[in-house]
């Protein structure tokens, strides 16, 4: 059945609803190249020119947009980083390493996929508070290297490494570290695009969080500083200003996604889902 | 220092960074947030022990029984359609080509959006006036329809945005899932003469049913801590039809300062997920047999 | 003392032992095969000889240096893997040189043994590849030079042949007898294959039930077999083991009754061997043909044909269901269910006691 041809009718479905997914995209990206003036008069003018770039110029002007762009990036990068790294070394550690409790630790690692974020967020954000960290980037990005799905998918990747390598490695002379460094974490790689990929899309994201730990304007993510344009639209900030700010906060994790899309695909396919 | 002990303080040094992280960050407020559910307590550090006060107050809060009635709704309106459809686009879309391959891409967009610029996008098609479907049944002849200020239109409104968001993943572990079906199994079947029916019912179905557990526990549990579209879309209006339990406990802990009774109310939530995940795996696990 | 010395290895895995005080001297340049059925604990010595597992006790000696407690990189060995482990994200020629700058070999030193390695193997052209681009057969060359270029003192090679197809299995075995006159070390190969050991082994080592059971050139384990496993393991197809009695001596040597009542006088001194005892007698296919027309023997009906071409192996069964194994020259008429008579060549057979123990002919003085 894999192969076999897809009846017209099914054809037909999966086009409308291409158009149901594509159309509210499309409608906003020329909404955002509208004037702000000629939305006010007829919203219906989105479908007709004439277009303006005049809503991106005000945002690279005056606007906290990229404020909250560098933000974005800097807390999504953070995230993925830590992610990758502490998940790289857990992920090896299980999967290879021999250490007392190293069967219940993981599994209390594991049981930490059943907690939802709703279990600890005020707890979280009560103990941030203790700690002054609100308001700052490590209070961001924290959050969200508890993560337990990095460290399962990586010990099950690391898992699937024949264990020949690392023997072929111990003859060879290597250190630990050497073996885990040289042979074992560059064959990860395409884990870590996975990995790193839904990182940094969860980090970039995320809402809940720095909606209540990012409290003043210049600290918002873009997610939140979107939220709080979008709030109080009305006063300020035209409908076409709004979908370009849409527009630009999509760009970049377009790009990663584009960029990576081979690498999660594979992943996904391959040794990812056992 | 012997071979064994540096191999177990390596160990240690490998996972012990994140069990760090782990524990600071997540079994702590995890623990923290079930003392504060016991304690009448504030935002700013005023503590004091009342026992299961909160739990029994929530139990006989009509606010929070909006909410929950709400919060199952939209569980219900979105979990099982996004289940069925991702179901059949990913069959659909399992398949080499390259209108497969854009198509893939066409419904995995969506996922790589924000909560706000979701909202941001759907409050404009949804709303009467001058919206995108208001634009629709104008040209039509009809009257716009006041989606998000209807109170029976507001929560199906809330759905249809969600499932138009969330359509991506699912789509995406179920075509993950469908692609470690052995071919040879389809080969097998096509040579002991089944029809197309018969194969998606007694081989493909069956050998992805863990996939589409794992599809169904994610979603609900997300699902009922549906919080941005709510908040975003409508505040939670008209009158409290699209408040949701998290939007409750966001505005109980940082509109009314109520920390520890929002806390309390997070924890039945927490609960409740729990207990809805055991059970559907429960449910979908108990006639296999144990695996080795 | 040089060469390599296992004193009294022991191993088990929880309950469950895999080796058993296992001793074991091998020549420094000689090729030794470790030879037994699946679970024997060939594997696991082998391993416990490259440091990849540790004995529970006992120790490992080479080169007149105790290793056992050294870290496996340390020993002075080298390894062909069955699947080759080669690090499927470097090219060839990092492959080779991992271990040797592990080592804190030099680097032009390493350039240079790359380059002979290399060119021995004739895999020049393949240097900068990664082993995902190459067939199997060049992979396989590929992990012998990561060995070769180490200079180890010791070679281990386990089951180098099982992942081969029989055309690439057969040059690889070539290959591998010419390695040992390339590298001044003794080798170590595992297999399950018995043609494989007895063709490329000096000495054979079988491995059964956690204990060594003979260790001997390819001729001693196939003419005089240790005892009734190493006689049933070596050989194929197997000696044939047909129960019998012992009926009583004639000149030294003794006579047995097989069960269905033929008695054969064999070329086995008596020794212990007293008359009544339960024997079972062992005959290998060559001795073991048609009889002549006229000519006397086992009456057995025929029930299956192996045809090699050159030679023919007939299986066949004997009044009372003994099972026997007959070889004829050339293609053969004999087709299964036919009836036959079988001549046996009785100053070949071996007789084995119920513990196993083995009684071989000899020619008499």
């Amino acid at each position: 059945m894999k192969g076999a041809r897809l009846h017209p009718l099914v054809v037909m479905a999966l086009l409308l609803g291409a158009g149901v997914m594509l159309a509210p995209m499309v409608w906003t990206l020329l909404l955002s190249f509208k004037s702000n003036a000629a939305l006010m008069a007829d919203s219906g003018a989105a479908f007709s020119g004439p277009y303006t770039l005049e809503n991106y110029a005000a945002i690279l002007k005056g606007s906290l947009t990229l404020q909250w762009l560098a933000n974005s990036l800097i807390v999504a990068t953070g995230a993925t980083v830590g992610v990758l790294v502490l998940s790289s070394l857990a992920g090896y550690g299980f999967a290879r390493l021999e250490f007392p409790f190293r069967r219940t630790l993981f599994v209390i690692v594991l049981l930490g996929l059943a907690v939802p974020e709703q279990a600890v967020i005020l707890p979280r954000h009560q103990l941030f508070a203790m700690l002054g960290l609100h308001n700052s980037y490590p209070g961001l990005i924290l959050p969200s290297l508890t993560g337990s799905f990095g460290v399962f998918f990586m010990t099950q990747y690391f898992r699937a490494i024949p264990k020949e390598l690392d023997e072929a490695a111990l003859l060879d002379g290597a250190s630990r570290f050497t073996l885990f460094w040289k042979v074992l974490l560059p064959l990860t790689f395409p884990a870590q695009a996975t990995l790193g990929v839904f990182t940094f899309l969860a980090a970039w994201n995320d809402y809940w969080w720095p909606l209540i730990s990012a409290t003043t304007s210049d600290r918002f993510t873009l997610t939140v500083g979107l939220a709080s344009a979008q709030m109080n639209y009305a006063q300020t900030s035209g409908l076409g200003f709004l979908m370009a700010q849409a527009v630009f906060a999509s760009i970049p994790i377009l790009v990663v996604y584009i960029a990576f899309q081979k690498q999660i695909v594979r992943a996904m396919a391959g040794t990812a889902v056992r | 220092m012997t071979a064994a002990l540096r191999d177990r303080l390596a160990g240690y040094a490998f996972v012990g960074p994140f069990l760090l992280v782990y524990a600071a960050v997540l079994i702590v407020p995890l623990v923290m947030g079930i003392v504060i559910s016991l304690h009448r307590a504030d935002l700013f550090g005023r503590r004091e022990w009342i026992g299961l006060d909160n739990y029994a107050q929530a139990l006989g809060d009509p606010v929070l029984h909006q909410a929950f009635g709400n919060t199952v709704l939209l569980a219900v309106l979105i979990v099982p359609p996004l289940t069925v459809i991702a179901l059949l686009l990913a069959l659909a879309l399992n398949r080499p080509g390259k209108f497969a391959a854009v198509l893939r891409g066409v419904f995995f967009s969506s996922l790589v959006l924000s909560v706000t610029i979701v909202t941001l996008i759907w409050r404009f098609i949804l709303t009467p006036d001058a919206g995108l479907i208001a634009e629709g049944l104008e040209a039509a002849g009809r009257a716009p329809i006041p989606f998000l200020s209807d109170p029976d239109l507001v929560i199906p409104a809330i759905a249809v945005t969600t499932l138009w968001w969330s359509l991506g993943f699912p789509v995406m572990l179920i075509l993950a899932g469908l692609q470690q079906v052995p071919g040879d199994i389809y080969e097998a079947a096509a040579l002991d003469g089944a029809g197309r029916w018969t194969v998606l019912r007694r081989i493909t179905l069956p050998a992805i049913r863990r996939t589409l557990l794992l599809v169904v526990m994610l979603q609900t549990a997300a699902q009922l801590q549906l919080f941005g579209q709510a908040q975003l879309l409508t505040g939670g209006g008209p009158g409290g039809a699209s408040r949701t339990i998290v939007l409750y406990i966001f505005e109980v802990s940082f509109g009314r300062w109520e920390l520890g009774y929002a806390t309390a109310i997070a924890e039945l939530l927490f609960g409740m997920i729990i207990a809805l995940t055991l059970l559907q795996y429960w449910l979908v696990t108990r006639h296999e047999e144990p695996r080795a | 003392m040089s060469g390599l010395e296992l004193i009294d290895v022991s191993k088990s895995y929880g309950a469950t032992p895999v080796l058993e005080r296992v001793s074991l001297s091998v020549l420094p340049r000689e090729f030794i095969a470790f030879l037994g059925p699946s679970g024997s604990g060939k594997s696991t010595l082998l391993r416990i000889i490259a440091g990849l597992e540790t004995a529970d006790s006992g120790e490992v000696w080479l080169d007149g240096e105790r290793i056992d407690t050294r870290s496996p990189g340390a020993r002075g060995i080298a390894m062909v893997f069955q699947h080759y482990a080669l690090y499927p994200h470097m090219t060839v020629r990092e492959n080779m040189a991992f271990g040797l700058r592990n080592a804190g070999v030099a680097r032009d030193e390493i350039t240079r043994r790359i380059a002979q390695a290399a060119d021995i193997l004739e895999i020049a052209e393949q240097l900068d590849k990664k082993p995902g681009q190459m067939s199997g057969g060049q992979r396989q060359r590929v992990a012998i030079g990561r060995a070769i270029i180490k200079q180890p003192r010791l070679f281990l090679l386990d089951e180098p042949l099982s992942n081969l197809d029989a055309a690439l299995r057969g040059r690889t075995r070539v290959e591998l007898a010419q390695l040992r006159t390339r590298v001044d070390a003794a080798l170590i190969m595992v297999t399950h294959d018995q043609a494989e050991a007895m063709t490329l082994a000096d000495r054979i080592v079988i491995l059964d039930d956690c204990c060594i059971q003979q260790v001997g050139t390819p001729a001693e384990v196939y003419a005089r077999p240790a005892n009734a496993f190493v006689a049933r393991f070596v050989g194929s197809p197997p000696m044939a083991m047909l129960p019998a009695t012992i009926a009583g001596e004639e000149a030294g040597r003794v006579c047995v009754r097989l069960a269905e009542g033929t008695v054969l006088a064999t070329a086995v001194p008596a020794g212990e061997l007293v008359a009544g005892t339960e024997v079972e007698v062992g005959l290998r296919p060559e001795h073991v043909r048609l009889a002549a027309p006229g000519e006397a023997g086992l009456a057995a009906q025929v029930e299956l044909v192996e045809r090699l071409g050159d030679r023919t192996f007939l299986y066949a069964k004997l009044e009372g269901g003994a099972e026997i194994i007959a070889l004829e020259p050339g293609f053969g008429t004999v087709r299964p269910g036919d009836a036959v008579t079988l001549a046996i060549d009785a100053p070949c057979a071996h007789v084995f006691t119920a513990s196993g123990a083995a009684h071989h002919p000899e020619p008499r003085a």
